[in-house]
């Protein structure tokens, strides 16, 4: 699309207010033979319901459930279609109705917008989301293989059969646009393998320099096996519900001020110039230095139209000026380093041009302005792609409750994953936030949502 | 009536957990559809594009990859040739491709900008080493067709 019509940017708007309650997780591990995929599931949701401080039993809440979303990317993976009928059913939630979202790597951001939507709506009061994938039961090499066909198999799929080559090829083309130098693509995933070292649910942890980053073998040129993302098994789940059930369920709900989904063409390829749509910290003069006179074409290959139509609508529908300003804590889809570059753009964090003045500036960093991915994101601690955009919101949701030290500082959370605290263990508990954000990413721009949550 | 075990088996990987290999050996019937034509075309050399017909439509723009139907007014498409020389937009090579990738390692892909063309398709330089802007030209495999899109590829102009 084009020229917008005057339904297209309707701000969505719920009929009545939506909270996030609760949230829990499973570690993530490359290979998980030990529990087969509603063993996670079930881990991830006895995680939300029984150590969230909620104010019912796990009986009472079950009785309290009248709709259910799951969240799985892809069928391929776990080699069983209808897999959230079983899991369902081994949750305890049969007969109630339940639906299986998919929109790819975004799959778990469209889930939680699935589940607002129904309470929204009053179709239902209390909906948990529960999100997995079993991304081991294939090599590494047929797991890319398989995230290929995710790409169009007529005309791209055959060329690499592996996203981050896709990837690569926007990076070099953003860098040769913007002139991003590698080590700044390269702090992105220092920072992200840093804060997943704090984390007991993270598969990649690492203190890693610049250098190491950049030495690091490559994938697809110009990107290193460190600038992408981990291939997971593991569970998130994330408790949802209207105001009522919500306070009877706990004393520190988070509302879910907003959640709205954007989309562009499958194929980079396909995507034709439109002017810049403007976010509310922006306006025409924003770009009459840039755009036509540095920068030919929007959103082009360096741009994600879906990130920016997503921040768009939910920055109006939650009243949202400047997103440095308003949001106290980011979860990014770190996919790649270069894409969370990109996205820092699409969300305006910085103007078009200048992303990297985001990371360059210590705006990103725990301490600093905006602090982002401190869950270790997809880089450093997982991307079990259904659990992903859940596990993004659980983080957030800690970081709204003051419970980050609780959920990544008890040695015994460690111990339960057969590891070890380690002895320079920081809390990373941002101080008094209010708002925090999730961006959950499909494809190269395929679906993105932008959730806001924020305390009442 | 009697009924014996069964004959194959899935062999065991693991024994605590219990882990098993399970294979899968079958393959996809994939029809291309109405996108046929193009992949028929690149036996031919010929590298076609479509075009919306409505006159009331905007855009008239070529799409490369083909549509059959106009994705701004869903009215059908008509067939045209795309011009075979054209400049590199961007580029990587892939040093770790998935499983099914039929070309080697190290294989430059290229995204393409062809005149009179709306869209930068993927592909890849069979020649050379790829730079912002260069110059290439559509090669195209009739001697071993893959029937896929490495049918078609690019070398220096
Ligand atoms: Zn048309």
């Amino acid at each position: 699309m084009i020229k917008f019509g005057p339904g297209n940017l309707r701000i969505p708007k719920f009929e009545r207010p939506v909270y996030v309650v609760a949230g829990g997780l499973t570690d993530f591990r490359k290979r998980y033979p030990e529990k087969n995929t509603c063993q996670l599931c079930n881990e991830a949701l006895r995680m939300a319901v029984e150590e969230n401080d909620l104010k019912v039993d796990p009986e009472q809440y079950r009785r309290m459930v009248n709709w259910c979303v799951y969240s799985q990317f892809a069928d391929h993976f776990g080699d069983q279609l209808l897999a959230a009928a079983k899991i369902h059913d081994y949750l305890g939630f049969d007969p109630l109705g339940n639906v299986e979202v998919k929109t790819g790597g975004a799959t778990g951001g469209t889930s939680v917008l699935a589940a607002a939507q129904a309470i929204a709506s009053g179709y239902a009061d209390c909906v948990p989301v529960v999100g997995w994938e079993r991304m081991d039961e294939v090599t590494t090499k047929v797991g890319n293989s398989y995230i290929a066909s995710a790409a169009c198999k007529d005309f791209e799929s055959e060329l690499g059969w592996m996203y981050a080559a896709y990837y690569a090829l926007m990076a070099k083309r953003y860098q040769y646009e913007n002139n991003v130098p590698r080590e700044t693509l390269a702090k992105i995933a220092c920072k992200n393998h840093e804060y997943a070292y704090y984390s007991p649910f993270s598969q990649n942890p690492g203190k890693y320099t610049v250098k190491e980053v950049l030495e690091n073998e490559i994938v697809s040129d110009p990107l290193s096996y460190l600038e992408c993302c981990v291939m997971s098994v593991g569970a998130a789940v994330l408790l949802l519900a209207d105001e009522k059930t919500a306070y009877k369920l706990t004393d520190t709900p988070i509302r879910l001020a907003a959640i709205c989904g954007g989309s562009h063409t499958l194929r980079t390829a396909d995507r034709r110039h439109m002017p810049i749509l403007l976010l509310p910290n922006e306006n025409e003069s924003t770009y009459k230095d840039y755009y036509g006179v540095r920068r030919k074409e929007w959103p082009g290959f360096s741009s994600f139209l879906a990130a920016r139509m997503a921040a768009y609508l939910a920055y109006n529908m939650a009243g949202i000026k400047d997103p440095v300003e308003d949001f106290d804590v980011l979860e990014t889809h770190d996919a790649f380093t270069i894409s969370d570059v990109q996205t820092y753009e699409d969300i305006g964090l910085r103007p078009y041009g200048r992303g990297r003045e985001f990371i360059e500036s210590g705006d990103a960093y725990f301490g600093g302005r905006l602090p982002t991915n401190l869950s270790g994101g997809l880089i450093g601690t997982m991307h079990a792609v259904g659990a992903t955009g859940v596990f993004q919101l659980v983080e957030i949701l800690w970081q709204l409750q003051g419970k980050y030290d609780k959920f990544h500082g008890d040695p015994k959370l460690w111990q339960r994953y057969g590891k070890t605290k380690p002895a320079d263990w920081r809390s990373l508990q941002v101080k008094n936030p209010k708002r925090g954000c999730a961006i959950s990413h499909a494809g190269t721009g395929s679906h993105v949502t932008c959730a806001i949550l924020e305390r009442p | 009536m009697a009924t014996d075990w069964p004959t194959s088996r899935l062999e065991v990987l693991n024994e605590e957990p219990l882990v098993v290999k399970n294979p899968k050996t079958w393959f996809h019937i994939h029809s291309y559809g109405g996108w046929g034509k193009f992949f028929k075309g690149l036996r031919e050399k010929k590298l076609l594009a479509t075009r919306c017909t409505n006159p009331k439509c905007e855009e008239k723009r070529l799409w490369l990859p083909p549509r059959t139907e106009c994705p701004d007014c869903w009215h059908d498409m008509e067939w045209v040739e795309a011009p075979q020389q054209g400049t590199i937009y961007t580029f990587s090579t892939v040093k770790y491709p998935g499983e099914l990738f039929k070309l080697p390692a190290g294989t430059h892909l290229i995204s393409v900008e062809l005149p009179g063309v709306c869209t930068k398709p993927m592909s890849w330089l069979k020649e050379g080493e790829p730079q912002f802007g260069m110059k290439i030209k559509a090669v195209f495999n009739t001697e071993r067709p893959t029937n896929t899109i490495l049918d078609l590829a690019w070398v220096p102009a």
